[in-house]
């Protein structure tokens, strides 16, 4: 009786080892929490399986990871050897996933695939994977343009005609004066958030300056230009909700009816729409204003495809290159609504039937990118939060616009020295 | 013989002990060598001396990280101590369903994860419809930016923290309560000492060595501080604190130069430093017990 148990179990394990002996290539997929969860994940799950279908014996882990977690869990990764072979993350960590050794150069890969592959990609979204030549550490994924929300509720009894948007910042900085006049906030704080910071800068001050050349470790921002976005702040002090473009509360503000814009990315519209079905909300997108007619604000980022150095190098890079062709990123776009960087995708007759993909293209034609260039050096925490402190300081009054921006580029210098 | 004899102890110690020096030895020695050396976890790690110790010790935010954790300190930990202690002796008064019911009920926040506790605040403290603003508000007080006006971070931010570990602080007094005999209160009532006094001059006194643990616990949490600040302002590891820096914490501000910024021997020069201040600390209060202990 034991011996045949034995047997029996000697036999189980005969075939788990031989299942073992021809078992998957297993490749790690580490994605953003929110894609790994209901729809989203449902869509990645068709993905993987289709993928796996196509290459037997090939069999994809996905995994779902908070914005930190995606980082230090690259970063320890790469550290350890235990990277995930196929991974997303933005492009503004990407330099410091470079100076790991996270990101293989997948330059040789990316131009050996047709050019009818290669032609699908936004433009400017590939240029900022490619720091140099013959250098491209990522394929471009999703990503965002900013957008202004407008509550034409607040608007309407501010006696605001919402027919034409503002056009430049001082006609919408008058909108925002006669919706204060009429008891309600018109804007969140915008000093708050680094992101924030950056859309005003785009509004009043130069897209061409906001920078960082590493090679003389000094910001490209100059002070007349400073000065005109750090103004901005000071207008808008007396106007604000005290909340933070990213806070809950800003949101539940807006669909209260207590706040009249709000300039954030697309992934708000879902809470909007809800509440334009559920109570009743009025509102509207449109592109956010900039400093003279026919210019736009704003800000835009790229969240991209990375593949890990190492022996799954090839098969992870044939799964990368499957999840960002245009067929599954136009599938991906008309599940969520949202932009991507497969500018073919978008180009897709029901993608680009949709009005928020519609706004979100031609807000990313004209924002301004948030923390550039990507993939050359790690902008230093201190680059942070020098910029939403001395917004901060000239929105409390400590300086006026033209002293903290004088003192802005010393700090911003003076940080990046180190 | 001896050996042979000692050897099944040594046996049994084994498992931890391997325990204790892969996951707690060699992270520390490890973290000390690299604290020398500028290393960002992928590449040869290059001698440097104490430049990292300098360029913390003379960077802006490791100024502010210490000035914010100094303030916070000096309220917490008393305040967080002296309500505890007040709901200890409350719920020691009651008996049966109610001291219960007290018990758990104050013990409640101590057992909710922390970004539960920190949404539930956040949204309590949220501008014009926020909990306390619109209790405030009843009383005709304008709207308070808890998370934003930096006059009042670090005060939401203590709210919260008493409120988080008062619990857990008040279940340790109740239980050096629960062990001072009766009849020490009965010769304090005889000889006329009303409730104030008996506290002041019995509880207070039969719970020193309690206390003293709640008192250093108190700081070398407060020290360590992360979780709740990095929670209210919504932080990440490329921007920490909140709006100027005012709930900027040296352990953000090491996490940060870690993950965000890729320095890692300098963070492990940051964790030393604040090692460094926590032993000093722990050793200051035990050398202040001794002193105070009768001989």
């Amino acid at each position: 009786m034991i011996s045949s148990m034995c047997r029996a179990l000697m036999a189980a394990t005969a075939t788990l080892i031989g299942t073992g002996a021809v078992s998957a290539q297993e490749l790690q997929y580490w994605v953003y929490s929110d894609f790994a969860q209901g729809d989203a994940l449902k869509l990645q799950q068709e993905f993987i399986a289709e993928f796996e279908a196509a290459n037997p014996g090939v069999k994809i882990v996905i995994s779902g990871r908070g914005d930190d977690d995606l980082t230090s869990g690259q970063i320890a990764g790469a550290a350890s050897g235990t990277l995930p072979d196929v991974f997303m993350n933005g492009l503004n960590v990407g330099a410091q996933l470079v100076e790991v050794g996270a990101l293989a150069n997948i330059y040789p890969e990316w131009m050996a695939m047709p050019q009818e592959f290669r032609d699908q990609f936004d433009a400017d979204a590939v240029k900022s994977c490619s720091p140099k030549p013959e250098t491209m550490y990522c394929i471009p994924y999703t990503g965002f343009g900013e957008i202004m929300y407008r509550n034409l509720t607040v608007l309407e009894a501010a006696g605001i005609d919402t027919a034409t948007p503002p056009a430049t910042w001082e006609e919408w900085l008058q909108q925002m004066k006669k919706v204060k006049e009429s008891g309600k906030s018109a804007i969140p704080d915008q000093t708050q958030v680094f992101n924030s910071v950056a859309s005003m800068f785009a509004v009043a001050g130069d897209k061409a300056q906001w920078g960082i050349d590493f090679d003389r470790k000094q910001t490209l921002i100059q002070p007349e230009a400073a000065t005109r976005a750090l103004q901005t702040f000071i207008d808008m002090k007396p106007l604000q909700s005290g909340t933070s473009r990213n806070d809950q509360g800003t949101k539940d503000l807006f669909i209260t009816n207590q706040l009249a814009f709000h300039v954030v990315g697309p992934w708000v519209n879902p809470s909007y729409e809800q509440a334009a079905k559920e109570s009743g909300l009025k509102y509207d997108y449109v592109l956010v204003p900039g400093g003279k007619a026919g210019d736009h604000g704003g800000v835009k980022s790229y969240e991209f495809v990375g593949v890990a150095p190492g022996k799954n190098r090839e098969i992870a890079w044939k799964f990368a290159a499957y999840i960002t062709e245009k067929k599954q990123m136009a599938r991906w776009a008309k599940l969520l609504s949202r932009y991507n960087a497969n500018a073919a995708a978008m180009q897709d007759p029901e993608v680009s039937a949709l009005p928020l993909i519609v706004k979100s293209v031609e807000a990313v034609k004209q924002a301004m990118d948030v923390t550039p260039p990507y993939f050359v050096g790690t902008v230093p925490n201190c680059y942070r939060s020098i910029m939403t402190d001395t917004a901060s300081a000239v929105a409390d009054g400590e300086y006026d616009a033209a002293e903290g921006a004088k003192e802005l580029i010393a700090e911003l210098n003076d940080c990046l020295a180190k | 013989m001896n050996a042979r004899r000692l050897l099944p102890h040594y046996a049994m110690v084994l498992p931890f002990a391997l325990l204790f020096a892969a996951f707690f030895l060699y992270p520390i020695i490890s973290g000390f060598y690299y604290s020398f050396h500028e290393w960002n976890a992928a590449t040869e790690p290059r001698f440097i001396g104490l430049a990292n110790y300098e360029a913390v010790l003379q960077s802006r935010d490791f100024a502010r990280a210490m000035t914010n954790l100094c303030i916070y300190i000096v309220i917490t930990v008393p305040l967080g101590i002296a309500v505890a202690l007040a709901l200890a002796l409350l719920v020691d008064s009651f008996t049966g369903f109610w001291a219960n019911f007290f018990r758990s009920a104050f013990f409640l926040p101590v057992v909710l994860p922390a970004f539960l506790a920190a949404t539930i605040w956040r949204w309590m403290y949220a501008p014009n419809f926020g909990l306390v603003n619109m209790i405030l508000g009843w009383f005709g007080v304008p709207s308070i930016n808890f998370l934003n006006d930096t006059g009042t971070m670090l005060y939401a931010l203590i709210a919260v923290d008493v409120w988080v570990s008062a619990g857990f602080n008040m279940v340790i007094l109740l239980a050096g309560l629960k062990n001072i005999p009766q009849d020490l209160y009965e010769a304090a009532r005889l000889d006329g000492a009303s409730r104030l006094q008996q506290v002041r001059y019995v509880t207070i006194p039969m719970l020193a060595p309690v206390l003293f643990f709640v008192v250093t616990y108190g700081f070398i949490s407060a020290l360590q501080v992360f979780d709740v600040p990095w929670l209210l302002t919504g932080s990440s590891f490329t921007a920490y604190g909140g709006r100027r820096s005012a709930l900027m914490f040296p352990v953000m501000d090491m996490m940060g130069r870690a993950f965000g910024a890729v320095r890692f021997g300098e963070a492990t020069a940051y964790g030393f430093i604040l090692t460094f201040v926590i032993i000093l600390f722990t050793a200051l209060m035990f050398g202040f017990r001794a002193w105070r202990t009768p001989k």
